[in-house]
C-alpha cells in the first residue's frame, strides 16, 4: 500500500509534535553529554537506558491503572520489531567513536544527517520494516530540502565563518 | 578518518532503523510499550558490552547531580513520540522535522549560554528550517 503523501498537507499537530520532539533531543543530548563528562559515553548511555526503563515502567503502571481491559486485541509484532534498542545502542557506540576522531562533532552530525536522509527515503520508498510505503511529492521535497540546508548550515557554520 | 566517516553515516542510518522498528512495534502495542522495550533491550545490550570491556561504573559516577539523570526519562518520551510519528508521517518527514526542531532549540540553547559561534549563520539556518516547515502547511 502506498500512501500518496503528495496529495495531502502535513497535519499541523504532527508538525508541532515532531518539532517539539527535536527540542526534547537537545535537552537529552545536553544531559547525557553531562553524564558522559562525569564518566564515559558507555556509562552515559547505559544509565540513560536504565533510568528510562524505570521511568517507562512507572508510566505504564500509572496508565494501566486508569484504563481497564476491553481494548481490541492487535495482531502481534514479529520478534525483530523488539530489536530497536540494539540498533540504538550500536548508534551510541558508533557516534561516540566518530565524535572523538578527526571528523569531530560537526562531521559526525553532518554525515549522520546524510545517513538519516538516504536511509529515510529508502525506508519510505519501500516501506521497510513493516511500515507503510510512502512517496513524497514535489512540495515535500522542497520543504525537506530547506530544512536540510538550514540544518547543515547550523552544523557546519564553523567551517564557513 | 574514512572509518569514522563510515561510522557516522551508518549511525544516521541506524537512527532510522531504530525508529522504523519501534514504530512497527508500536502498531502492535502502543508507543509507550514500544519505548519501554527499546530501553530494556538497549539496557541489556549495553550491560553486556560494559561487562565485556569495562567502564560501566567510572570513578566520577558518585558526583553526578540528580537532574542529569533526567535524560533517560526524557528519552522514553522521545522514543514514544518518534514511534507515534513515524507510523503517521513516515521516516523522512519524522527525521527531518525532528532534526529541524533539534537545530532550532540547539541554537536557542547556545544563545542562552552565549556560545553561538556565528549569530547570522545560525539565524539564516533557523530561517531556512522555519521556511521548510511553513512550506509543509501550504495547500498544493
Amino acid at each position: 500500500m502506498t500512501d500518496d503523501a503528495a496529495a495531502r498537507r502535513l497535519n499541523p499537530l504532527h508538525l508541532v509534535a515532531a518539532f517539539a520532539t527535536g527540542g526534547l533531543l537537545t535537552a537529552m543530548v545536553h544531559l547525557n553529554g553531562e553524564l558522559a563528562r562525569y564518566g564515559n559515553p558507555l556509562f552515559s548511555s547505559w544509565v540513560a537506558h536504565g533510568t528510562g526503563t524505570a521511568a517507562a515502567l512507572l508510566l505504564l503502571a500509572l496508565l494501566l491503572r486508569r484504563q481497564g481491559a476491553g481494548a481490541p486485541a492487535k495482531p502481534s509484532a514479529p520478534l525483530w520489531a523488539y530489536l530497536g534498542g540494539i540498533s540504538g545502542a550500536v548508534t551510541v557506540m558508533l557516534t561516540s567513536f566518530a565524535v572523538n576522531s578527526p571528523i569531530a562533532l560537526s562531521g559526525t552530525l553532518a554525515l549522520g544527517l546524510a545517513g538519516q536522509v538516504g536511509f529515510g527515503l529508502a525506508a519510505d520508498r519501500w516501506g521497510l520494516f513493516g511500515l507503510p510505503a510512502r512517496r513524497p511529492g514535489g512540495r515535500d521535497f522542497a520543504a525537506l530540502g530547506l530544512i536540510l540546508a538550514g540544518s547543515l548550515l547550523i552544523i557546519l557554520q564553523g567551517h564557513f565563518a | 578518518m574514512i572509518l569514522s566517516a563510515i561510522f557516522a553515516c551508518v549511525a544516521g542510518m541506524l537512527v532510522i532503523v531504530s525508529r522504523q522498528l519501534n514504530g512497527r512495534l508500536s502498531l502492535s502495542t502502543s508507543p509507550l510499550v514500544s519505548s519501554f522495550w527499546n530501553h530494556v533491550v538497549g539496557f541489556a545490550a549495553l550491560t553486556v558490552v560494559g561487562l565485556a570491556i569495562g567502564g560501566l561504573l567510572p570513578a566520577g559516577a558518585g558526583e553526578v547531580p540528580w537532574w542529569v539523570y533526567l535524560g533517560g526519562p526524557l528519552g522514553v518520551v522521545f522514543v514514544a513520540s518518534g514511534s507515534w510519528l513515524v507510523a503517521r508521517i513516515g521516516a523522512i518527514n519524522t527525521a527531518l522535522l525532528v532534526v529541524g526542531g533539534q537545530m532550532v532549540s540547539g541554537v536557542a540553547f547556545d544563545l542562552m549560554r552565549s556560545a553561538a559561534p556565528s549569530a547570522w549563520l545560525s539565524g539564516l539556518g533557523v530561517a531556512l528550517i522555519l521556511a521548510g516547515m511553513a512550506l509543509t502547511q501550504k495547500r498544493s
